[in-house]
């Protein structure tokens, strides 16, 4: 089973995005989502915006599926605006029931920190949909290199953050069957994310978080197998390749 | 043998080794074993037998709490000797998802040697070369992702190959895999072996422990058998008490000798044939013909599968006077539908490369123009190979998908009418693979529950619907209720999950590989409660399964898919018709059936159906050794039938 665009997974097409230099990307990504925090205003966040969406373009992949890739983590997004919503006062009260009192100064903060955080998703998903996994660690470790000589562990750094992005299509996939599974026994979480209440919640996050220790207790128990332990990069597939690999983008 | 000194000196040996996980019950209770270089060692055992726990003793990932493990002459406990062992002795576990560490082939073989620190050039030289043993050369660059279940377990095999190990370790390796898929890991395995390899085999499946130098088997961390495959798997009683599967070969050889055949006893399915093939060659001479001792049926009185024909005879007239209870007409189905788009927008031409391995990443449809009924009643099997799109037909049949093209209907309407949609989903319970993977709540009650109330049961019938089905799975409502379901066993977790699909009162169940991953005791209990549903509670079921002597056992009618299109579709005696043809699509014929074929294809028919049970079979056998002039006998070909599109 798949899907289109998902964050984490390689998104296949030829374009100047695909093309860049892995660590560049990642600079590149990098000083961005730092742009991201630190705008201020609706203004400067619009800006961010349409430069978002012209990189999307550059790298070809239609605006729907860049969407639809950071769709699994919505709820993120959700939580996060219902949160400011409710706790921040100030300005205009639009509602008030007692214990849920929404102002104007609630919406706003909450509309700025669901963009917000769109926009980081998606410049995050951009980088990952551009750029295979292998060439994100490899670029990574580079990238770290001098840091290890002052004792940062950069090798395992970026084995972590590999194995990260190489389970994450995997539990989107093990979401879906545990989502469907729920739906199937009358679960109301098509409908509505929220309002489904804990429990609707809970049937899938409990299932999904118990997956992820099982992955966990038979990955390691795997790399242990192949002993790992500090190396030096001498021993690299390839440890010559700087530039982006044409075999992937091909 | 030119090894002859290495003889003496075991690869791995067992000295009075305990291990406790909880410090209460010993999951290895003092095993005491020695396993010589290049052989090939099977292991079997129930759940909890401690199999696996055998298995990490081998690579050190545990070491004993009493008594020595040793690989090659070094004392797993000692820390200078681990990362010697695990580079000697390499594991492949059960989950082919669990051990892929990166997202690139060659990148995950790798994995494993440039921890060790070898250098690249012979890095590469020996990617290349542990992909080419596991035959998947010229695989190097594909992403594991896109990889068949059997082709990540090779993957993972050719990442420990890679290592240069002296051992393999294969922990229920084949258990998640199709029929193709295992056969292709297994023959891996053979050839492995045959180059030198030590292999210990860890499995469920007896057919591949028959395939071993010996075979050793586990009950409650001790070992209770030791022996080559024969002097194992021909102890039908011993093996019904350990609650393992008698081997096919063995059944057989045991009901043939019932009958006076005199054949030996047999474990591996292959030298039954051939000693039987030697005994038609010699009863052809007058002079050694036997008699057959007793026979109760007559040659002439086996009617063709006597109890398949009464049994489809039956079952669909009954069920043709219902409307179909699950209808697909034309169903087209693609997860997709963006891309479509994004293909014809695009300048660069979609790849033609049709893979041959796995699924292809480019294949648009998951399903394609998909046309079948599941009656009334019926019990329904749903074969094909991995990726073949049994798990989205699964989801189309109770409305959790929507069909890109084509109507499915369940009791006549459509499921694009939005009520049927949401009868739908009460009506058709699906229990997918690994269920016992979807619990979540605190206790075994509030989980069963979990469907009532979404279902807007009050609680005293939220009480009774989950009494009641508890009590459809045999599980003690009283007993559990209050327990954590992660706490109980494996079985047992498959039963609450699936209670807690029964309890929304579903008139039909769709079960995707229920009995997967299941050892051989809770896999009986479970098949036998699907026929006790069926059978008592009126449910129609439809079963998705790899295991062709279950759909036989089991099914009125399967349906075999292919690439997301029907393949065949019919009676088991249909299906099972054409073994060449399924064998085409990665599936195969039940145990006894092939047997059959086997035979006729060396002159040998005999008068049965296309599903004989054992007992028709040996009968069969025997009345053939018995009458006179075996050979020249017009064949009563297992070879036709009406089928296959």
């Amino acid at each position: 089973m798949k899907s289109g665009a998902l964050f984490g997974r390689y998104w296949e097409a030829d374009s100047i995005i695909h093309r860049l230099d892995p660590r560049a990307k990642i600079a590149g990504t990098f000083i961005f989502i730092v742009t991201i925090f630190c705008a201020w205003n609706f203004p400067a966040l619009g800006m961010l915006a349409v430069c978002t969406i012209a990189f999307f373009a550059l790298a070809r992949i239609p605006f729907l599926q860049a969407l639809r890739s950071i769709a699994p983590l919505s709820f993120i997004i959700v939580l996060t605006a219902l949160f400011n919503l409710l706790y921040i006062q100030g300005g205009e009260t639009y509602v008030d029931w007692g214990l849920i009192r929404i102002s104007e100064e609630g919406v706003r903060q909450a509309l700025f920190i669901a963009v917000r955080l769109t926009l980081l998703l998606l410049s995050g998903s951009l980088l990952t949909l551009t750029t295979t996994t292998l060439d994100i660690t490899e670029a990574l470790e580079r990238l770290l290199a001098p840091l290890a000589r002052i004792g940062v562990p950069a090798h395992e750094f970026s084995l972590v953050l590999g194995i990260a992005l190489r389970f994450l299509p995997q539990f989107a996939e093990e979401f879906r069957t545990i989502r469907a599974a729920q739906l199937a026994r009358g679960a109301k979480l098509a409908t509505s994310p929220v309002k489904g209440g804990l429990s609707g919640l809970t049937s899938l996050l409990v299932p999904l978080f118990a997956s992820a220790f099982r992955h966990a207790d038979t990955l390691s128990s795997a790399m242990a197998r192949a002993s790992t332990r500090c190396i030096s990069s001498a021993a690299m597939l390839w440890p010559s390749s700087c530039s982006p690999r044409s075999s992937h983008s091909r | 043998m030119s090894h002859s000194q290495y003889r003496t000196m075991p690869i791995i040996e067992f000295e009075h080794a305990r291990y406790s996980y909880d410090g209460k019950r010993n999951a290895l209770d003092g095993v005491t074993l020695s396993i010589e270089p290049g052989s090939f060692v099977c292991v079997l055992g129930g759940n909890g037998s401690g199999k696996s726990t055998l298995a990490k003793h081998v690579n050190a990932l545990l070491a004993p709490d009493e008594g020595r493990v040793s690989v090659m002459g070094r004392d797993t406990s000692l820390p200078e000797n681990v990362f010697f062992v695990r580079g000697n002795a390499g594991m492949v576990f059960q989950n082919p998802d669990d051990q892929i560490v990166a997202s690139v082939i060659e990148n995950d073989v790798a994995f494993g040697p440039e921890n060790l620190g070898v250098p690249t050039e012979e890095l590469r030289a020996r990617v290349r070369a542990a992909l080419a043993q596991v035959g998947l050369q010229g695989f190097e660059k594909k992403q594991t992702e896109t990889l068949s279940g059997g082709q990540k377990q090779r993957v993972a095999v050719a990442g420990v190959l890679a290592m240069e190990p002296q051992v393999l370790v294969l922990d229920e390796a084949s258990a998640m895999l199709d029929p193709r898929g295992r056969v292709g890991l297994l023959r891996v395995c053979r050839e492995l072996n045959d180059a030198g390899l030590t292999i210990v085999l860890i499995t469920h499946f007896m057919e591949e422990a028959a395939l071993a130098d010996r075979v050793i088997v586990l009950e409650r961390g001790t070992v209770v058998l030791d022996g080559t495959p024969d002097d194992v798997l021909l102890q039908a009683d011993r093996l019904t008490e350990l609650a393992l599967d008698i081997p096919f070969a063995t059944r057989l050889s045991m009901k043939l000798r019932d009958l006076g055949v005199p054949v030996n006893m047999h474990a591996s399915s292959k030298q039954l044939e051939q000693e039987l093939l030697t005994l038609f060659a010699e009863s052809s001479d007058p002079d050694s013909r036997f008699v057959a001792e007793e026979s109760p049926v007559g040659a002439h009185s086996v009617r063709p599968s006597a109890t398949e024909s009464a049994r489809t005879d039956t079952a669909p007239t009954a069920a043709d006077a219902h409307t179909p209870l699950i209808a697909f007409e034309n169903v087209s189905f693609t997860y997709e539908p963006i891309t479509q788009e994004r293909r014809r927008k695009s300048s660069v031409a979609p790849a033609g490369k049709q893979a041959d391995w796995g699924r292809s990443p480019s294949e648009y449809w998951a399903l394609k123009d998909l046309s079948f009924s599941v009656r009334q009643g019926e019990f329904f099997g749903i074969a094909g190979h991995t990726g073949s799109g049994k798990s989205t037909l699964i989801q189309l049949a109770n409305g959790l998908l929507k069909p890109t093209e084509g109507t499915v209907r369940i009791d006549g309407r459509s499921l694009a009418d939005k009520g049927a949609a949401t009868e739908a989903r009460r009506d058709v319970g699906v229990v997918f693979q690994y269920p016992e993977h979807q619990l979540f709540a605190a206790t075994v009650f509030d989980d069963v529950a979990f469907g009532p109330r979404n279902l807007g049961c009050r609680s005293e019938e939220v009480e009774a619907r989950v009494r009641e089905a508890m009590e459809m799975v045999h599980l003690d409502v009283d007993e559990l209720r209050d327990r954590n379901p992660f706490e109980l066993s494996g079985g047992q977790q498959r039963r609450v999950a699936f209670a807690g699909v029964l309890a929304m009162r579903p008139h039909t169940l769709v079960l995707d590989e229920p009995v997967a991953g299941l050892d051989p005791r809770a896999k009986r209990r479970f098949l036998n409660l699907l026929v006790e549903l069926h059978r008592d509670q009126g449910l129609t079921v439809a079963v998705v399964s790899h295991n062709m002597d279950d759909l036989a056992q089991l099914c009125d009618r399967i349906l075999v898919l292919n690439e997301g299109r029907l393949f065949a579709l019919g009676t088991p005696d249909d299906i099972f018709a054409d073994e060449q043809k399924l064998k085409s699509v990665g599936l195969g014929v039940p145990m006894a059936s092939h047997l059959a074929i086997r035979l006729a294809a060396e002159g040998i028919p005999l008068p049965l159906g296309a599903v004989p049970t054992d007992e028709e079979l040996a009968q069969a056998i025997a009345a053939k050794l018995a009458s006179p002039g075996t050979t020249g006998k017009a064949p009563v070909a297992p070879n036709e039938g009406g089928l296959l599109s």
